[in-house]
């Protein structure tokens, strides 16, 4: 299992500062939700981590390795956005298979690894279906096999609880834990929900206007919340809390 | 006293679609009033000549244009730079507008030296320029879609390269968007009369399209006239149809 750091990670656009100097590190195989207030440039941040957007300032190591100057399609990182972005000509098979084949894999280890990940997220059957034909919760997992499909050093999930009914919520929360029990991997998540938040995460790192303003476990964070700020953005669970 | 005003617009529409229908149709009767010579005048050589220039050189245009749209259109996508709109106005909505009379001549001064004058392949320059912007707008409306969803970052994020962006994403997803951007360039370069028939002519079996043939014979010999116009009539009517089902389709 691979570490992620972080290291002074700044990004502009234009006049706006939306990541600003941020610092964080995960540990080999931990979940880290980054929580924040929309706008506050956490997906500006998975974005820089993937690859996608290049930091004006700091760098991204994985393990001992810098990655800053490592192409997005060098970098090995699996990635699942908030509306899973499936390939919408693909079918599930297809979809899942997408980044053994553009690896150019033989095709007996590209079945053998679909059919295994298809069993880890329990859509044995489905491999002919189009993504416009599964639902919300089936979708997600197609985009989480899609990205484990090609071992990746670390895994990203963009809101993955937030386009998706409370019904499927719960299902959905049950498929990452029990995947993640399987295949152990580093996972950087980030929500706007403190609930969310604090339901997944082994860690929470509070971001706001672009900075990380407080990291710890999650009960760390409930019994010292750093300042007014931080009250304010886990307030809902804050509350709660606070009543036991 | 029912609404003056209501019944005013609905008598002017009325005109005016039954005036664009029949202006649409009326040669279809004209054809029926002189159904033999017209019959007669479709087995004229000539015509022949002109269905087979028309109709190849159409082809090789739409050809070209899905050829031309795909990397242009990846450009206007995945590049910024300055004066990018600007580009693209000139690459796509100016040739649509440019007074193919005056292309022509930019062309017969610019290739003519060249010896390419009053050729075959004048006559797909000439069309080209004029037809090949629909695929390249249709071609770069949806990459600039598929790059909004995202679903290149993620592509890439696999271990894509451009040859899987282009060839297993960008160009399957836009792949119908590309063949409605064909019929419609095929259909406008079946049109096409100034920029050809300047840089062209209008030689038998090498350079004479159906509406050079039209041009040509429309005063003297009518019935050549209205047989070629029909056969261009219905084979844009056709283009146009099947472009409607493609579009239509991909919704």
């Amino acid at each position: 299992m691979k570490s992620l750091s972080v290291r002074g990670v700044s990004k502009h656009f234009g006049n706006v500062k939306a990541l600003n100097g941020i610092d964080l590190f995960v540990e080999p195989s931990e979940l880290m939700v980054v929580m924040g207030p929309s706008g506050c440039g956490k997906t500006t941040l998975l974005l820089v981590i993937l690859g996608a957007l290049r930091p004006d300032e700091g760098s991204i190591w994985i393990n001992n390795e810098d990655i800053t100057d490592v192409p997005i399609e060098e970098r090995n990182i699996g990635y699942v956005p908030q509306d899973f972005g499936l390939f919408p000509h693909l079918n599930v098979y297809e979809n899942i298979a997408f980044g053994l084949r553009v690896k150019g894999y033989p095709q007996s280890e590209i079945n053998r690894k679909v059919k295994e990940l298809l069993g880890a997220v329990g859509l044995n059957g489905l491999e002919k279906r189009r993504p416009m034909e599964l639902s919300g919760g089936q979708k997600q997992r197609v985009a989480l096999a899609r990205a484990l499909a090609i071992n990746p050093s670390l895994l990203l999930l963009d809101e993955p609880l937030s386009n998706i009914d409370e019904m499927t919520k719960a299902e959905v929360m049950a498929n990452l834990k029990g995947l993640r029990r399987k295949i152990n991997i580093t996972t950087l998540c980030v929500t706007h929900n403190p609930e969310d938040a604090f339901k997944l995460g082994d860690r929470i790192a509070i971001m706001y206007s672009g900075k990380i303003i407080q990291c710890g476990k999650p009960e760390e964070i409930l019994e010292k919340p750093r300042n007014e700020i931080v009250k304010k953005i886990i307030a809902p669970i804050y509350v709660l809390w606070n009543k036991h | 006293m029912s609404d003056k005003v209501e019944l005013a617009v609905r008598l002017t529409a009325s005109t005016v679609i039954v005036y664009m229908l029949i202006s649409t149709l009326y040669l279809y009767v004209a054809l029926g009033e002189r159904w033999d010579l017209v019959l007669s005048a479709l087995l004229n050589e000539r015509v022949h000549g002109a269905i087979v220039i028309s109709v190849v050189s159409a082809f090789l245009v739409g050809a070209l244009a899905i050829a031309a749209a795909i990397p242009v259109a990846y450009v206007l996508t995945y590049s910024d730079f300055r004066g990018k709109s600007i580009l693209e106005t000139f690459l796509i909505d100016l040739p649509q507008t440019f007074p193919p009379v005056t292309e022509g001549l930019v062309y017969l001064l610019m290739f003519g030296p060249l010896g390419l004058a009053y050729t075959f392949a004048a006559v797909v320059i000439a069309k080209f320029y004029v037809s090949a912007p629909f695929t390249i707008s249709f071609a770069a409306r949806r990459f600039r879609e598929i790059k909004e969803s995202g679903i290149d970052t993620i592509a890439r994020s696999l271990g894509a390269r451009t040859s899987h962006i282009l060839g297993r994403i960008l160009l399957p997803v836009s792949f119908r968007d590309l063949t409605a951007g064909f019929s419609l360039t095929w259909a406008r370069a079946m049109g096409e009369l100034a920029a050809t028939l300047i840089f062209a002519g209008a030689i038998p079996w090498a350079t004479e399209t159906l509406p050079s043939l039209v041009y040509l014979t429309s005063r003297e010999s009518t019935e050549v006239a209205i047989a070629a116009s029909v056969i261009a009539e219905s084979l844009s009517i056709i283009s146009l149809l099947l472009f409607k089902l493609i579009a239509g389709r991909s919704r």
